[in-house]
Parts: structure tokens; sequence; C-alpha cells
């Protein structure tokens, strides 16, 4: 059994990844949206993301909308993998009693 | 690093609670056009039935076909939009979805049949109050959004009935039609 992925497991961090994997393959969700859904502060979001996307699992678009800055979040291939190789690993320590 | 049974099983419970949540906001934003379309529909039927009673039955006619068409069209654009994802919905979905309305309209069609209402109001009332009640039912599973607008929906609609005489069809068409108007811009902002 491969062992646990530092990064994602994390609360938050876990939290994030798994809110986007629920995601279409090609979609992307905005950071506010993200936010709500965590009920979790900017800096907050702002520190796991950077460490998510420092390890390659997302993506980190920014564009405008009219004159609203607009950032856009998605999980990465790399990232997708990786977090169902640590749900994998969750399933089997807890089947296998760990 | 190491993790624990307990921990692990924290963690596969708060991945659930989150694809919960995705899943519920997919089915408010595929929803919303929805509402959206027939809060239009039941809004222009009724104020038509209100304000020039002759048009009524070419305005009803004409109206629940834009209405379908548009539904339907709207699901086979959101279909075909759908990319499969870990949480995607099961393959013939959008089929089950569309026989499921099929199923919907052949009881309304029943309904009417066997209790042949005694006035257009009354006819009215009794096929506007369906829909309001599934999106109740709905709401149990997709979320409490889509519950709210069904029990708003079905309150007006009886209190229209019983205590709204001669307005009737405008306080169905603001009330019943309105309220599924706002409700699909709810659920878009959801």
């Amino acid at each position: 059994m491969d062992g646990p992925d530092e990064i994602i497991h994390q609360s938050t961090r876990l939290k994030i990844a798994a809110t986007l994997n629920a995601l279409h393959f090609s979609d992307s969700m905005e950071f506010s949206k993200l936010k709500q859904i965590l009920g979790a502060t900017d800096g907050n979001m702002a520190t796991h993301l950077g460490a998510l996307e420092k390890a390659g699992y997302i993506a980190v678009q920014k564009d405008f909308v009219g004159k609203k800055p607009r950032t856009r979040v998605a999980l990465t291939r790399t990232g997708r993998k990786a977090f169902e190789k640590h749900v994998q690993y969750l399933k089997d320590l807890l089947e296998g009693g760990g | 690093m190491n993790v624990t049974r307990d921990e692990a099983a924290k963690a596969l419970a708060d991945i659930d609670k989150a694809t919960d949540k995705v899943i519920e906001l997919k089915g408010y934003h595929h929803g919303a056009p929805h509402f959206i379309v027939w809060g239009f529909v039941w809004i222009f039927a009724n104020t038509i039935t209100q304000f020039w009673q002759q048009y009524t039955a070419h305005a009803w006619i004409s109206l629940l076909a834009v209405g379908m068409i548009s539904s339907t069209v709207i699901g086979i654009l959101q279909g075909r939009n759908a990319k499969p994802a870990a949480s995607s919905m099961p393959p013939g979905t959008s089929r089950k979805m569309g026989m499921t309305s099929g199923i919907v309209f052949a009881f309304i069609f029943c309904m009417m049949w066997i209790a042949q209402p005694e006035s257009d109001r009354q006819a009215n009332a009794m096929i506007s109050i369906i829909f309001p009640f599934l999106y109740m039912c709905g709401g149990i599973w997709a979320g409490w959004r889509l519950f709210a607008i069904g029990l708003f929906t079905a309150a007006a609609i009886l209190f229209g009935f019983f205590y709204v005489k001669e307005w009737f069809d405008l306080w169905m068409a603001v009330f019943a039609g309105g309220s599924l108007l706002a409700g699909g811009l709810w659920l878009r902002s959801a």
C-alpha cells in the first residue's frame, strides 16, 4: 500500500481537492465560490491553494470579467491522480485495519 | 507521516461532504434555466388569460409547446456539455429524466380526465400545484433551495385559489410564474 499524500491530506487542502475533483475534467471553480463552499478565509485559502499549485496539483487562472478581476481554480491531471491515489490509500487503511 | 483509522474515516467523510455539495450546486445550475423558461411561460400564459380571455386556449397551447421545446433543447445542450468526471451522473440519466417528465405529463392528463375540473380556474390551480410539490420532493434529495421554491409556490397557488377571486390569473402570473422565475435566478446564483 502506498503512503498518504502529505500535501493533499491536510484538512483544508483535502476539501479543496475533493471539491475540484467533483467538477468535470475541464471545469474550474471561481475562488470566491470555493471559499464560500469551504467556509474558509481569504488568507487561509491563498496559503493552501499556493501549496497545491506549487505541487502542480491545481492550476490557477486569473482574468477579468468586465473590470472585475476573477480567479479560477482547477484540478490538474496530476492533482486528480494524486487525489484518487490518496482516497484509495484512506480506503485501504480503513479496510485493512491500518 | 502516520494516518490513523479515525483520521482516515474523517477525511473520507469530508470528501463525501465536499462532493455532495458540488453535486447539489450542479443540480441547481442545471435546474435554473428550466425554472426560468417555465416561469416566463406561466407569467405570459396567465397574463393573457387574465386580460385577453379570447386568446386563452391559443396562448396556453403555444406557450406550453415553447416551454417543452425549450426545456428539451436546454436538457440536450446540458447533456452534450457534460464531460465524464469522478462524480458525474450515471449514463442514461438524461433519457430517464425525459421519461420521468413524460410520465408526469401523462399523470396530469389522466388526473384532469378523471377529475373533470368545473372551471378554468380550477384546472389552472390543479395543474399548477403539481409542480411545486414535485420540486419539494426533489428538494429533499437535491437541496433545500428547490424545496423552498416548491413550498412558496404551492402556498401562493393555494392562497390565490381560495382568496383571490377576480384577479386569480394575474395572481398566478405574478406568484406562480414569478416564483419560478425568481427561483431560477436564485438557483443560478447558488
